[in-house]
């Protein structure tokens, strides 16, 4: 097959001549092609298995229906996805699927997002055939360890999660235990889920039973919005979706983060760890400006800012976190420079070797340390002396520092580390809050546009800035 | 009717699974001869004889043979599937237990033909005791030189190893398998798109079922045209015939392909018991369609036969039902095994040999009604054609002949004849 494959041959999909690639998984081909064909346990990461034979399609001088994840393209195959025939083995399939389902869909998380759902709607919509109190029960809350829990009655057995520990992790947790309509997924005897990506699980699952231990009971889905993003868990730039709310009484909130398919940097998944950082966005945030301990206002904090920094005779170190989107280390570049700063962004202090393994965990735990070295800002240490005017931005090295006079802008009340001794503590936004750019480690550059609006918004490193360069010189 | 010896021939004797009375009665003749042909020989010796495999599906064993055999892979090989665990089938334990030395002399010339130096028997679970009849046939024929790096004096190394199964029937399928074989949960595989061998852990893999390894032997030695003696045209040969029921003599009992079906239960079976009359047969193993008294008395014992009368010969384990005998009750039987034993791999086995069972147990409680039969159908429909493997289509095929062939007795169980 691959040495056909690339070449492009021509298809008839219900009277419509496509172009696809010989060899192509047939199911892909449709469904790039606009062609609505229900499917459970075909995933593109991790192929065809054949096993819910929901996608059956009609291929003339067949006799049978044949499933499209499991028929490859070849020049002239005529192929029919919407016959009476079809939709009535899809409606069948369907019903075998939901005779032994709790139906429980007030309670599941996955409502909103289920293709049981959506496809009752679509080829369904009859009544049930089998009486509430006849269908086979299992467990309801199994947990599998690793922030993931199972629901068994809901599951339809497409052998995603299997395959995905069996194939991806190669962690083997998870396997089929029974038989016919009494098998269900569960861990190995003695075992949990034990990787670090398994999480992504809760997604690959069609339906609602791999559910996060994390999102479960949070929020309706149909209420977020998923707003596309890159991860700051680490170096590798992880492609998400956000997915937030505002609901009424509340400000834009952030659920859960998942995966955003990039086939060049985390392909469809990313690690559990990132997936929760989503958390640290909004807990223990510095909101307000403080001067000795008190909490003052913008323009007053933009000017003690100005009067720090004027009147400061001898050196001023400035540490930026490499954490910054590309613009904003930009910006205080020029803010160094105007000021006659050393500018540092150390990027040992961000190595976690611990942290790193071969797949998508970097042990370089800054999201734009590459946009540091293409800036040309010093990645070492820097000298502090005793009358050193140190400005940090929110660099987790600080506070190892033995420095007098200091300026903190920080995103986080408690400070990266031991929490700030500075004498003027600036807020600034976190990444989700701004927008910019950053640098893998593999060297891509991506676009993070601003997620979330506060609606009272801490400001961004550039609007401080900006401020700065605005106000009026201090006059000692 | 001609009685016939080709794979029972040894049966009879006592002791006939030791070696030494085996080889007085002519075991391992067959491997002398080979050697002398060559495995090409051996081979056009196969396809001549238009031998058809006897597990079940009775496509010739030819056309597998030359697949494993031309594959460029250098390693290969041979899987004898002995987990009979159809309903009504007993065949290859007769033969691992009265003539376990047969079997290996076909394996050894089977390898010889295709190029394997490696044979495994999987062997169903429950055969524990039958096994070891097996595994001690095994050790003798190892410590006479016979099997082991050479093979009677000749350079060409056979090995034998038995695998148990855990007891699922779905592991008769033969990519289920050698699923099982690699460690890994028995469900089947995929079906390939082109004409390819089967695979063990990526190598080339012929897999036969006991029977028809052990008919190998004969047509080395007698050569095809003696095989071609008996049988029909496109059926050519014999088969061993299991005889369940209620007959009055159960048992296996060899006979030529074609040889009508009642004049098999009459001459071996001895007739009805009891001086009953005959309901109906289950020709070929539980899971081909039932035929009627009627059906059976037009039936005659070979493929063609067996398929028009909508049927299938399956692996010959004919179940003979007389008239006491309730078909609601008879399906539900089937289909509590069916249910158990349905792999769970896709949608429309793992969920419909379920509720089909629960539908029939509900007509048998009187609370059913006719829209419960339709609905059976209706299951029967999408559990036909639209699996991975062919247990879900050949149970639809057992409920729509039992449906539609007795239906009144059906219709006489529903809730508005109370």
């Amino acid at each position: 097959m691959s040495e056909t494959l690339g070449r492009k041959v021509k298809i008839s999909v219900d009277g419509r001549i496509i172009e696809a690639e010989e060899g192509a998984i047939l199911l892909q081909v449709l469904l790039k092609n606009g062609f609505e064909i229900p499917y459970y346990c075909y995933h593109e990461a991790l192929g065809p298995d054949g096993n819910c034979r929901m996608c059956m399609v009609e291929i003339e001088g067949k006799k049978r229906p044949q499933i499209s994840c499991d028929t490859f393209v070849e020049e002239g195959l005529v192929i029919h996805t919407n016959t009476e025939n079809i939709r009535k083995v899809r409606r069948e399939i369907l019903e075998l699927q939901l005779i032994n389902h709790p139906v429980d869909c007030p309670i599941c998380d996955q409502a909103g997002e289920c293709s049981l759902q959506d496809y009752y709607m679509e080829y369904g919509l009859y009544h049930g055939s089998v009486e509430k109190g006849k269908k086979l029960h299992f467990n309801k809350h199994l947990d599998l360890g690793r922030n993931v829990m199972l629901d068994q009655e809901r599951c339809v057995l497409c052998q995603r999660c299997t395959r995905f520990t069996t194939n991806i992790t190669q962690t083997n947790e998870l396997g089929i235990v029974w038989r016919a309509d009494h098998s269900c997924v569960s861990t190995l005897p003695g075992r949990k889920l034990e990787n670090g990506y398994a999480m992504n699980l809760v997604d690959l699952c069609p339906v609602g039973a791999l559910t996060s231990k994390d999102f479960r009971f949070q929020q309706r889905v149909w209420f977020l919005t998923p707003t596309p993003s890159v991860c700051h868990g680490c170096a590798k730039g992880c492609n998400i979706f956000v997915d937030h709310a505002r609901l009424k009484y509340h400000d834009d909130t952030i659920y859960r983060f998942r995966p955003r398919k990039n086939p060049d940097i985390n392909g469809y998944f990313i690690c559990d760890d990132g997936r929760l950082s989503y958390k640290a966005l909004q807990t223990g945030r510095l909101e307000k400006a403080l001067f000795e301990g008190r909490e003052i206002g913008f323009d007053e904090a933009v000017r003690e800012l100005k009067k720090s920094v004027e009147c400061t005779t001898g050196r001023i170190v400035i540490l930026a976190d490499a954490n910054l989107y590309t613009e904003e280390l930009e910006m205080i570049q020029i803010f160094a420079n105007r000021i006659g700063a050393w500018l540092y962004a150390p990027l040992e202090s961000y190595i976690d070797e611990k942290f790193a393994d071969e797949w998508l965990r970097n042990a370089m735990r800054a999201a734009n340390a590459k946009g540091v070295e293409k800036l040309g800002i010093a990645t070492t240490m820097p000298e502090i002396k005793r009358d050193t005017l140190l400005i940090n931005f929110n660099h987790p090295v600080a506070d190892s520092l033995d420095v007098r006079r200091r300026i903190d802008f920080l995103t986080h009340a408690e400070g990266p580390e031991t929490g700030s001794r500075a004498d003027l503590t600036l807020p600034i936004a976190v990444w989700s809050e701004a927008s910019g750019t950053l640098i893998n480690i593999d060297g891509l550059e991506q676009r993070c546009e601003q997620v979330i609006y506060p609606s009272d918004p801490v400001p961004t490193v550039i609007r401080w800035l900006e401020a700065y360069e605005l106000g009026e010189r201090c006059i000692v | 009717m001609r009685e016939v010896k080709i794979v029972s021939r040894r049966f009879d004797i006592p002791g006939s699974h030791t070696l030494d009375i085996a080889r007085e009665h002519g075991a391992y003749e067959a491997v002398e001869r080979a050697f002398d042909m060559g495995p090409e020989a051996v081979l056009n010796a196969v396809c001549e004889s238009g031998l058809r495999g006897k597990g079940g599906g009775g496509a010739p064993a030819c056309g597998k043979w030359r697949l494993a055999k031309e594959h460029s892979d250098p390693t290969k090989f041979l899987a004898v599937n002995c987990d009979e665990s159809e309903p009504g089938t007993f065949k290859d334990r007769q033969i691992i237990t009265k003539d376990p030395h047969l079997l290996i002399e076909g394996i050894i010339l089977t390898c010889y033909a295709i190029g394997a130096h490696d044979a495994y028997v999987y062997i169903r679970g429950e055969y524990y005791g039958f096994q070891k009849i097996l595994q001690g046939a095994i050790d003798e024929a190892y410590a006479a030189g016979i099997l082991g790096e050479k093979t009677l004096g000749r350079e060409y190394r056979v090995d034998v190893t038995i695998h148990r199964g855990a007891g699922a029937y779905i592991c008769g399928e033969k990519s289920a398998l050698l699923e099982s074989m690699e460690g890994k949960r028995g469900h089947p595989r995929l079906k390939p798109h082109r004409k390819e061998p089967e695979w063990y852990f990526g190598r080339p893999t012929l897999v036969n079922n006991v029977e028809t390894i052990a008919t190998i032997p004969f047509i080395v030695k007698e050569g095809p045209e003696a095989y071609r003696n008996y049988g029909t045209e496109k059926s050519p040969g014999t088969m061993l015939f299991a005889l369940s029921g209620h007959v009055k003599r159960p048992g296996i009992y060899e006979a030529e392909f074609g040889t009508p079906m009642m004049a098999y239960i009459e001459h071996y079976g001895g007739g009805i018991r009891d001086g009953m009359a005959l309901k109906a047969v289950i020709p070929g193993g539980a899971s081909t369609p039932v035929l009627t008294a009627d059906e059976a008395r037009s039936a005659n014992l070979d493929y063609e036969s067996m398929r028009s009368l909508g049927s299938s010969l399956g692996t010959g384990g004919m179940i003979v039902m007389d008239e006491s005998v309730d078909m609601v009750e008879a399906l539900k039987n089937l289909l509590a095994f069916y249910h158990h034993e349905s792999c769970g791999q896709c949608t429309p086995c793992r969920e419909g040999t379920g509720w089909v069972d629960a539908i029939v147990a509900s007509v048998l409680k009187r609370e059913a009604d006719v829209a419960d039969l339709d609905k059976l159908l209706d299951i029967s429909w999408i559990m036909n054609g639209k699996t991975i493997c062919v247990f879900a289509p050949a149970v639809s095929g057992v409920i729509d002949a039992f449906v539609k062939k007795f239906r009144a007795e059906f219709e006489a169980c529903l809730r508005s004849h109370v």
